[in-house]
C-alpha cells in the first residue's frame, strides 16, 4: 500500500509540476501581447518609464482616443473586415473546387499542373507585386476594393490544404452518390463539403488572417484613405522621426482581437480538421 | 489502417448525407460505368469547369508575374519609367561575385537552423502535452497560438522595446535574476539570438496546432495495446508516435524552411538588417536592391536563386522521408 | 447545404464581386462642382493634420475654382513605392512631396516637371522671389543645376538640451556647448554610471547611430554631414566627379563621432533615442523643429532647450531639410497645381504655415512679416532654428549615385562606431567606392553650370 501511494504522490506532483512548466510558458508567450494591451492604456509619460512597469499607474483611454480621432479607425476597420471577410468566402469556394479537381479527377497534367502550384509558394512577394501591380492598373482596378480580393481569390496554400483533406475521405461515398444519380458538383456540395467543414474552418482562418494582417499590398494598390485598411492606418503612428507608441498600441490591439476572439471560438474545428486532413497518410 | 478507422467514424453521417442528396435530385440513369480514356476526357472538360476561377486568378495574379519576374531577372529596369534592358545573366553573375550576397546567405542560414528545430521542438512538445490530460487546454492553446494571429509589425515593434538595452524588460528581468545585461541590439551574435527568440516565438504556435492535429490521428488502440504488450512511454514514443507522425513532421518541416527562409518582416523592425548588416537576411537583401537601389533586375534575380533554393531542399526533404517508407506530399 | 443557402451564397458573392469591381470614391482627379481637383500627396504626421486642414482651407477660400485633395502617405519607403507604382501606371498625382534622394530617378523619367516651365511661364516667380528662397534649400530642389521642385518648409538640425541635468551637473544651463570641445567635455561630465556596473545610465550626447541598412541609415548620414562641413570639408567636388568625405575633415569629423561614442560607452545603451531624452536618461540630443509641437506633451515640465549646433574647428554649420514640392507631367492640371506651389511661396503663408506647423520658413523675408517676429519671440526654441538657417549655407549634394554613396557613408560611420574601426580607414574605403560609382554614372550628355555658391 506504501508502494501505491508514493507512486500516486509522484504521478501526481509530476502532473502538477507539469501544469506550472506549461503555464509558464504560455504566460511568457502571452507576455508581450499583454504588455502591449497595459501599455494602450498607459499615459505617454509612463510608457517611457525605466524600470517598465506593468500595470499602468494611471489608467487611460485617452491613447485609443488619440488613435480614433487620428484616423476614421471605424470606417478601416470595416474595410479590413469587408476585404478579409470576401477573400475568405471566395477562397473557400474556389480552393475546394480545385482541390476537389485535384484530388478525384483525372486529367491531363494534372500532377505537373498541382507541382507548378505547389513551387509558387517559394517565391518571395515583394518580387512579384510590381507586375501585380501594373497587371491590376492595366484593368483598372487600382483604388478599389477589388484591387485587394480578386488577387486573393487563388491560393496555392489553400488548394493543397483542401486537396490533402479530401484524399483522406473515402471514395466510397462518392461512388455510391454517383450510383444514386449525382453529379460531380452536386456530390461536391452535398457530400464533400459537410464532411469538410474542419479543413474548410482552418483554411478559413489562415486566410482571414493574412488578410488581415496584410500591410505592403494594400499600401501599394489604395490611394484613397476610404479605402484604407486598420493595417494601413496603424502606419499612421509610425514615422520617421518618432513613434507616438501609446496610439500605435491601442491601434495594434483593436487589430489583433477579432482574430484571437475568432480563433479562441473555433478552435476545437480547427484541430479536428487539421486531424483528418490526410496529412499523416 | 487509418482510413478504415476515418470511415468507421464518418461512414453513418455520410451514408446519410448521400441518402439526403440522392433524395432531392431527380432521378436521372445510372452514370456508366467508367471506361478508360472517355472518363479521362470526360474529366478533363469538367476538371477544367472545377478549376477555372482559381485557375484564371492564378494565372493572371501569380503565375504571370512570377514569370515576368523571372524575365526582369535578365534584364535591367528602370523602376520609375522607361525601358527594360536584356542583360543574360549579368544580374546572376554579379550577384555569385557579390561577399554580402554570400554573406546575406550565411546568416539565413544561421538563421533557419536556430529556429526550425527549436521551433519544431517546442510545437512538438506543447502539442505532445496538451493531448494528456490537462486543465484549461483552450485557453493554453490559445494562449500558443496568439503571436500566430499578431500581425508581425506589431510583434517586432513590441519585442524591439523589450530587447531594449536599456529600456526594455529582457534586460532588466536578467538582471534581476543576476545574469548580466546583453547587449541585443549592438553585438552582431545577441542581434541574431533576439531574431531567432522573436521569429520562434512568431510561428511556433502553427507548428503545435499542426501537430497536435497529427497526433490526434494515432488511434489510441495502439498505445493500449503497446502497454498491454510491456512497452514504456519512451518505446510507445519512439515507435508509435514518430513514425506515425513522420507525414505531419514532412510538412512542417517544409512549411518551416519556407518561411524560414522568407523571412523579413520582423527583421525589418527589429534589427533592420544590423548591427553593421549581421542579421542581413536573402529578402532583406533583395529589398534592398528593389526599393533602395532601384535595381529591380538584380532583385528578380536573388528571388530565383531563393527559389532554386527552396526547391532543392524541399525535394531532398520528400526524398528522405520518402526513403522512410512513408508517402510524403 | 441545402440548395437555398448555396444560391444566397452564389449570388452574395457575385454581388460582392460586382461592387468590388465598381471604383472606389475619390480616386482620380474628377472635377467636383465645376471645381479643379488638384491631388496632393504628403507624409505629414498625425499631429500636423489639422494644420494642414487650415492651410487647404485657407488656399481653398482664396482660390474657389481650385480644390485640394490632400492624401497622407506613410513617408520613406512608403512613398517611393507609391510614386513608383503610380508613375508606371499613369496615375501619378499632381503634386507630391519627392526626396532629393530619388530627384535624378524622377528626372531620368521624365516624370516631373522641370520648374522653369512655370517659374518663367505666365504666372510666374520674379527672380527676386528665388533669390529670397534659401540656397541651400535650392541645392536640394535641384538636380544638376535645374530647379525641379520648390520648397514647402524647411527644417534643419539643432541641439536639443535638458537644462535640468544641466543644472544636476553643475553646468551653466544657459551656456550650452559651442564648440567640439565643449561638447566632448560637456557629455563626459554628463555621463553618469549610477550603480559602477560598467554601463551608464544616463550619457550625456546621443550619438544618432542606426543600422546603415535601416530606413534610418540616411538620417544618420543627414545628421554627420553638418560636422563635416564645419570641419571645413565637402561630399563631393564641383564636377561632381570625386568624392570628398574621406579627406582630413571627414576624418576629423567621423573620429569626433567615434569619440563621443567610445567615451560615453554608448554601445550598451538604448536605442530609442527620443525615449531616452524623455525619460531623462540623456542630456543632449540632436533634433529638428519638426517635434516641438509634440514637447509640451512628451517632455511635460522638463526645462529644455535649443541650441544651435556647436561650431567645428572650420565654421559654424547646419544642414538643412525639409520637404519639396514636384508637380508630376502626368497632371491633367498641372496649371492648377502651379498655383498652389506658387502660392506656398508667399512670405505671409509661409508665416502662416510655419507658426501652424513647426515648420522653418523657406524664405529669408518671412522675417520680416510682424506677426512672425512676434511669434518667434514667444517661442525661442524655433526661433534658434529659424536663425540657424543662415548656417545652412550652401552645401553641394550629390547629383550622382545619391542612395548608394550615402549607403557607403552610413555603413562607414556604423563600422567606425558601433564596429570600432579606424575612421579613416572606413571612410577611405567607403571613398573608394563611392568614386567607383560616379566613374560609372551615366552622365548624359551637356550637364549644365552647377549653381553659383556664395
Amino acid at each position: 500500500m506504501n508502494g501505491v501511494s508514493v507512486q500516486f504522490a509522484g504521478k501526481t506532483l509530476g502532473r502538477v509540476l507539469g501544469h506550472v512548466v506549461v503555464y509558464a510558458a504560455a504566460l511568457l508567450t502571452l507576455a508581450p501581447f499583454l504588455w502591449m494591451i497595459l501599455t494602450s492604456f498607459k499615459e505617454v509619460g509612463e510608457i517611457f518609464s525605466y524600470p517598465p512597469t506593468w500595470w499602468p499607474e494611471v489608467f487611460t483611454l485617452d491613447n485609443y482616443a488619440r488613435a480614433f480621432q487620428a484616423a476614421p479607425f471605424g470606417k478601416f476597420y470595416l474595410n479590413s473586415l469587408f476585404v478579409a471577410t470576401t477573400v475568405t468566402l471566395g477562397q473557400l469556394v474556389t480552393c475546394s473546387m480545385a482541390a476537389y479537381a485535384f484530388a478525384r479527377m483525372e486529367f491531363w497534367g494534372r500532377d505537373v499542373l498541382f507541382f507548378l502550384f505547389l513551387a509558387t509558394m517559394m517565391v518571395p512577394a515583394h518580387v512579384t507585386m510590381i507586375p501585380s501591380f501594373m497587371i491590376l492598373h492595366s484593368l483598372g482596378m487600382i483604388d478599389t476594393y477589388g484591387a485587394l480580393i480578386i488577387p486573393g481569390l487563388a491560393s496555392a496554400f489553400g488548394t493543397f490544404l483542401l486537396r490533402q483533406f479530401f484524399l483522406s475521405i473515402p471514395k466510397e461515398l462518392e461512388e455510391a452518390a454517383f450510383l444514386d444519380g449525382c453529379g460531380r458538383f452536386r456530390v461536391l456540395w452535398r457530400i464533400i463539403v459537410p464532411l469538410s467543414r474542419p479543413a474548410l474552418a482552418t483554411l478559413a482562418i489562415f486566410t482571414f488572417m493574412g488578410v488581415f494582417n496584410d500591410f505592403l499590398w494594400a499600401l501599394v494598390v489604395i490611394n484613397s484613405q476610404e479605402l484604407y485598411t486598420v493595417q494601413l492606418g496603424l502606419a499612421i503612428f509610425r514615422d520617421r522621426y518618432s513613434t507616438e507608441w501609446g496610439s500605435l498600441m491601442a491601434g495594434s490591439v483593436v487589430a489583433t482581437l477579432p482574430i484571437l476572439i475568432v480563433f479562441f471560438l473555433a478552435q476545437k474545428q480547427f484541430i479536428q480538421g487539421i486531424a483528418l486532413s490526410g496529412l499523416k497518410e | 489502417m487509418t482510413e478504415a478507422v476515418v470511415q468507421q467514424e464518418q461512414a453513418e453521417p455520410a451514408q446519410a448525407a448521400v441518402r439526403r442528396a440522392a433524395a432531392e435530385d431527380p432521378p436521372r440513369a445510372p452514370l456508366p460505368e467508367a471506361s478508360g480514356p472517355s472518363r479521362r476526357r470526360r474529366d478533363g472538360l469538367l476538371a477544367f469547369g472545377f478549376l477555372s476561377p482559381t485557375l484564371l486568378v492564378f494565372s493572371v495574379f501569380i503565375l504571370f508575374p512570377i514569370l515576368f519576374s523571372l524575365y526582369l531577372s535578365f534584364s535591367q529596369w528602370n523602376m520609375f519609367g522607361g525601358e527594360s534592358t536584356f542583360v543574360g545573366l549579368d544580374n546572376y553573375a554579379r550577384m555569385f561575385g557579390d561577399a554580402e550576397f554570400w554573406s546575406v546567405l550565411a546568416h539565413t542560414g544561421v538563421y533557419t537552423l536556430g529556429t526550425v528545430p527549436v521551433n519544431m521542438a517546442l510545437a512538438l512538445g506543447a502539442a505532445f502535452y496538451l493531448n494528456t490530460r490537462v486543465i484549461g487546454k483552450r485557453f493554453l492553446r490559445a494562449a500558443f497560438f496568439t503571436p500566430v494571429v499578431i500581425s508581425a509589425v506589431a510583434a517586432a515593434v513590441v519585442w524591439r522595446w523589450v530587447f531594449d538595452p536599456n529600456l526594455g524588460l529582457a534586460n532588466y528581468a536578467l538582471e534581476a535574476i543576476g545574469f548580466g545585461a546583453v547587449n541585443w541590439s549592438n553585438s552582431p551574435a545577441a542581434a541574431m539570438v533576439a531574431l531567432i527568440i522573436v521569429g520562434v516565438w512568431k510561428s511556433f504556435g502553427i507548428n503545435m496546432v499542426l501537430f497536435a492535429a497529427g497526433l490526434a490521428g494515432i488511434p489510441k488502440h495502439y498505445y493500449e495495446a503497446a502497454s498491454i504488450d510491456g512497452a514504456n512511454g519512451w518505446q510507445q514514443f519512439w515507435h508509435i508516435t514518430v513514425p506515425l507522425l513522420a507525414p505531419t513532421t514532412l510538412f512542417v518541416l517544409v512549411i518551416s524552411i519556407i518561411g524560414s527562409f522568407q523571412v523579413f518582416d520582423i527583421v525589418f523592425v527589429l534589427t533592420s538588417g544590423g548591427p553593421l548588416g549581421a542579421t542581413k537576411v536573402l529578402v532583406f537583401y533583395l529589398y534592398e536592391h528593389a526599393f533602395k537601389y532601384f535595381d529591380m533586375g538584380y532583385a528578380s534575380a536573388v528571388a530565383y536563386v531563393l527559389f532554386a533554393i527552396l526547391f532543392a531542399l524541399t525535394l531532398v526533404q520528400v526524398r528522405a522521408f520518402r526513403g522512410r517508407g512513408v508517402r510524403g506530399i | 447545404m441545402t440548395k437555398p443557402v448555396l444560391r444566397a451564397l452564389a449570388s452574395a458573392l457575385l454581388a460582392v464581386l460586382l461592387l468590388a469591381a465598381l471604383p472606389g470614391c475619390g480616386s482620380g482627379s474628377a472635377s467636383n462642382d465645376g471645381r479643379t481637383t488638384v491631388v496632393f500627396w504628403h507624409s505629414l504626421v498625425n499631429s500636423t493634420i489639422p494644420a494642414l486642414d487650415e492651410l487647404l482651407a485657407r488656399f481653398e477660400e482664396e482660390h474657389p475654382d481650385i480644390r485640394i485633395q490632400a492624401q497622407y502617405i506613410p513617408s520613406g519607403d512608403a512613398l517611393v513605392q507609391k510614386l513608383i507604382t503610380s508613375v508606371r501606371s499613369n496615375t501619378a498625382p499632381d503634386i507630391s512631396w519627392i526626396h532629393a534622394d530619388y530627384l535624378e530617378e524622377l528626372v531620368r523619367a521624365d516624370a516631373i516637371f522641370p520648374m522653369e516651365h512655370f517659374i518663367g511661364g505666365e504666372d510666374g516667380l520674379a527672380d527676386s522671389v528665388i533669390a529670397d528662397i534659401y540656397p541651400s534649400l535650392l541645392q536640394y530642389s535641384s538636380w544638376r543645376g535645374q530647379l525641379y521642385s520648390l520648397p514647402m518648409e524647411a527644417t534643419n538640425l539643432g541641439l536639443l538640451y535638458n537644462k535640468d541635468l544641466f543644472r544636476e551637473a553643475g553646468l551653466d544651463p544657459e551656456q550650452p556647448p559651442r564648440t567640439w570641445d565643449e561638447l566632448l567635455s560637456y557629455s563626459e561630465r554628463l555621463t553618469i554610471d549610477r550603480n559602477g556596473d560598467g554601463r551608464n545610465e544616463q550619457i550625456g550626447f546621443i550619438t544618432p547611430i542606426y543600422p546603415a541598412s535601416s530606413p534610418n541609415g540616411p538620417w544618420m548620414v543627414w545628421q554627420w554631414i553638418p560636422f563635416l562641413w564645419q570641419g571645413g570639408g565637402y561630399l563631393v567636388n564641383e564636377e561632381q566627379t570625386r568624392v570628398l568625405f574621406a579627406e582630413e575633415p571627414g576624418v576629423r569629423a567621423l573620429t569626433l563621432w567615434k569619440e563621443l561614442y567610445d567615451r560615453q560607452n554608448q554601445g550598451t545603451f538604448s536605442n530609442e533615442f527620443m525615449t531616452a531624452f524623455i525619460s531623462k536618461q540623456t542630456a543632449m540630443m540632436l533634433d529638428g523643429p519638426w517635434s516641438i509641437p509634440n514637447y509640451p506633451r512628451l517632455l511635460g515640465n522638463m526645462d529644455w532647450g535649443i541650441a544651435p549646433l556647436p561650431a567645428g574647428p572650420e565654421r559654424r554649420a547646419t544642414i538643412s531639410g525639409g520637404e519639396y514640392l514636384a508637380i508630376f507631367k502626368q497632371s491633367q492640371n498641372p496649371d492648377a497645381a502651379w498655383t498652389f506651389v506658387k502660392w506656398m511661396m508667399d512670405p505671409e503663408i509661409q508665416a502662416f504655415w510655419s507658426m501652424k506647423s513647426g515648420y522653418l520658413p523657406v524664405r529669408a523675408s518671412v522675417l520680416d512679416v510682424p506677426e512672425y517676429q512676434d511669434y518667434l519671440d514667444e517661442n525661442p526654441a524655433l526661433r534658434a532654428f529659424v536663425e540657424q538657417m543662415a548656417d545652412a549655407g550652401t552645401q553641394r549634394p550629390l547629383d550622382y549615385e545619391q542612395l548608394a554613396i550615402q549607403r557607403a557613408i552610413a555603413r562607414a560611420i556604423e563600422r567606425a562606431t558601433v564596429g570600432g574601426e579606424d575612421p579613416r580607414a572606413v571612410l577611405e574605403a567607403a571613398a573608394a567606392e563611392s568614386n567607383r560609382l560616379l566613374d560609372a554614372a551615366d552622365r548624359g550628355e551637356d550637364a549644365p553650370e552647377p549653381l553659383a555658391e556664395r
